[in-house]
């Protein structure tokens, strides 16, 4: 069955038309699946950073945190799928929550199957041949954009333009998300503040 | 199966607290030189994070006008030193000319010359340059001259008063610096002159401006101007070019000029003859600090306010916003920078030129009315000693010292470089490409790394075709029924077990 769906995932990169279409309307994707392709996503991207070759890596390794460049990408995806979701529900988009984040995740599985082969190479790569890393790194990320753009389309139910629109929206509610988040957390550490101000005067006074 | 969690967690502490033991310890890893220096010396690394090295250069006592013998200095401009060592300290608010020897005894006080017959002084002199042919050239900035004398202190010309169809009418020059060259011609740093360096001939005729450094606008502010009104404009800050602040003449005769820039960009030129900046700019800007507090004490981009040319493409500036002073080789890689602003012995409150002797370094301060002497420890002069020899294309000799300067401080990216490049010379491809991953250099390890390959290739030629071939073959096979005659087998198989 997972062996299957897994299948299904690869030929929905090269048919993301068809692919996406059945995924909305005849349950062929999985969720489970594409929180896995997240994963994977995090841990190249992270992969990327820490062992690419020197001549294309320009990273300070003081900076380089796994945990959080695995977590950020999670929390980036998060986001987006809430944010698009949030707005395609209200723009008459036929796209459950579900299909949002198995579009967003199928779509990544393209990063990870060019950021290995590329990471590898470009262990390989002299100062005149970094050009392919690059390109085919540019290669992953053209066609992630292209899936995402195309699964949004089709799982919504839109035309190009209005996907277009939504995902000009989806990044305005994003930034809404992340502003309201910041609020939240802000007031929620002064209540806290206050209550534990409340406790020392009690304990250090009374 | 408890115990196994409990030993699990066990271990996961021990090393979450080794790891932030590690972290706390790289706080406080500091190099100590085994000298008290008031002040810390660092430079940069490849990734712009602050290397803390050992120092460089140590205070060597520091000399007042009481302890010259000549009466204590007021706000002294100008500091310049000749061939020989001779230091020539231009006391501005006393209006004299102090010459001193390179042990900073005084020689003597220059405070008038003969003018026609007549005897004429100074007035606030700002600048002061002796000149490779013994001439000695003062920026006499409260008469608007520049004063030429001889070494015997008989006056060769004044320059005055410059006429020139790019001046504009009513022009007052009133000269803040003087420097001049190996054919005698002078340049002078004036008041409130933007266009550039002032250039005059040998015989004091305005010759040009040299260096003119352009405004740039970015976008951002071209912007704000379009959306704001006529008064508004007229309330904002010019956009006018910076202004020169310290000049030092080159052997090549090129001058090398600083000058004061908010952003920290660039603050030191180096001018060809014909007045284009030249400077070789390496990975990190000239203009001292790289990062910067942006409100507070000892806030801004540094404010380069001298610059000297110390030989072999060396060079070093000095910041007066925090007192340090950056030393820069020809290609314009950081080498170190030390020195602060304070009280102690020193350290400075105002800093407004510096000059050498030999390898020792003199700062004058306008405030403390002193000049700060500094001299090399080890492991500056084995700096300077290195790059010295890199710079005279003697890499095999440099590589002694560079190996040395790393058993000071091992983090010191340009002598893995120079390592590697001995090692690259030699042939040692796989050694070398240690050394410049080490010294961060992407483009001499490109190179070491190729050959490198080309090795590896080489030597395993026959290897790889070999194993090409094989490949090829079995490919063919699999394609050719070897698959159907597999699986067949695999069929076979497992009806027998069946």
């Amino acid at each position: 069955m997972f062996k299957e769906k897994i299948k299904y995932a690869f030929y929905t990169i090269a048919h993301p038309m068809d692919g996406f279409y059945e995924i909305r309307h005849r349950g062929r994707g999985s969720v489970p699946l594409a929180l896995v392709f997240v994963l994977l996503f995090g841990v190249c991207f992270s992969a990327n950073r820490q062992y690419a070759g020197f001549v294309v890596n320009f990273v300070n390794p003081m900076s380089i945190n796994s945990f959080a460049e695995i977590l950020s990408v999670a929390v980036l995806f998060l986001l987006f799928c809430v944010g698009n979701w949030s707005i395609t529900c209200l723009m008459n988009g036929e796209g459950r929550l579900k299909d949002i984040v198995t579009v967003t995740g199928y779509a990544m599985l393209p990063m990870i199957l060019t950021f290995i082969p590329s990471i590898i190479f470009s262990r390989f790569v002299v100062a005149d041949e970094e050009a392919f890393y690059y390109i085919l790194m540019g290669l992953g990320i053209v066609w992630f954009v292209l899936l995402v753009l195309v699964g949004i389309m089709t799982v919504h139910n839109y035309t190009l333009g209005k996907t277009l629109l939504t995902m000009f929206l989806t990044f305005v509610a994003m930034l809404i998300i992340i502003f309201l988040a910041m609020l939240l957390y802000s007031l929620i550490s002064q209540v806290v503040s206050f209550f534990v101000s409340i406790y020392n005067e009690l304990m250090l006074r009374v | 199966m408890n115990k196994k969690i409990t030993a699990i967690i066990k271990g996961a502490s021990v090393i979450a607290c080794a790891l932030v033991l590690c972290v706390t310890d790289l706080g406080s890893l500091r190099v100590q030189a085994g000298q008290n220096v008031p002040y810390e010396t660092y430079t940069y690394d490849y990734y712009e994070d602050i290397k803390y090295t050992p120092a460089a250069y140590v205070p060597d006592g520091a000399v007042t006008g009481n302890q010259m013998g000549c009466g204590s200095f007021l706000s002294p401009q100008d500091l310049n030193t000749d061939k020989e060592g001779n230091v020539y300290i231009a006391d501005t608010g006393n209006n004299r000319i102090v010459v001193a020897d390179p042990s900073l005894k005084l020689v003597r006080v220059i405070d008038s010359f003969q003018n026609q017959g007549v005897e004429d002084h100074f007035s606030s002199p700002n600048g002061v340059y002796s000149s490779s042919n013994g001439n000695l050239y003062i920026a006499d900035t409260g008469n608007f001259r520049v004063v030429e004398l001889d070494a015997r202190d008989n006056l060769v010309q004044i320059i005055q008063n410059p006429k020139s169809d790019v001046l504009e009418e009513g022009y007052v020059f009133s000269p803040l610096k003087v420097a001049v060259d190996y054919a005698d011609r002078i340049y002078v740093i004036a008041q409130n002159q933007f266009e550039g360096i002032m250039a005059f001939d040998e015989v004091g005729q305005f010759i040009g401006f040299t260096g003119t450094i352009n405004v740039q606008i970015t976008p951002w502010e071209i912007f704000w101007r379009r959306f704001s009104t006529r008064e508004q404009r007229a309330r904002q800050q010019l956009f006018i070019p910076t202004e020169f602040t310290g000049m030092e003449i080159d052997d090549d005769g090129f001058v090398y000029a600083t000058n004061v820039d908010a952003e920290g960009e660039q603050s030191v030129r180096r001018l060809n003859p014909s007045g284009e900046d030249v400077i070789q700019q390496g990975l990190v800007p000239l203009s001292g600090d790289l990062t910067w507090r942006l409100t507070g004490t000892y806030s801004g981009a540094s404010r380069i306010v001298d610059v000297v040319v110390r030989g072999k493409g060396i060079y070093s500036i000095l910041d007066s916003a925090r007192g340090r002073i950056f030393t820069y080789d020809h290609e314009g890689n950081l080498l170190y920078i030390f020195g602060g602003l304070g009280s102690q012995e020193g350290t400075f409150t105002t800093p407004t030129a510096i000059d050498t002797i030999g390898e020792e370094i003199l700062v004058l301060d306008a405030n403390k009315n002193l000049v700060d002497k500094f001299k090399p420890t080890n492991y500056g002069s084995l700096i300077n000693q290195a790059v010295g020899l890199r710079y005279d294309g003697d890499e095999t000799q440099a590589v002694e010292c560079w190996q040395e300067v790393l058993k000071l401080d091992s983090n010191f990216e340009l002598a893995y470089v120079g390592i590697g490049k001995s090692l690259l010379a030699a042939g040692q491809n796989r050694e070398a490409m240690d050394c410049f991953k080490i010294g961060n250099n992407k483009q001499y390890y490109s190179i070491a790394y190729k050959r490198y390959r080309n090795e590896i290739l080489k030597d395993n030629l026959s290897f790889i075709l070999t194993a090409v071939i094989v490949i090829v073959v079995l490919i063919l096979v699999w394609k050719k029924g070897g698959k159907k005659l597999i699986l067949e087998k695999i069929r076979e198989r497992r009806m027998n077990h069946v």
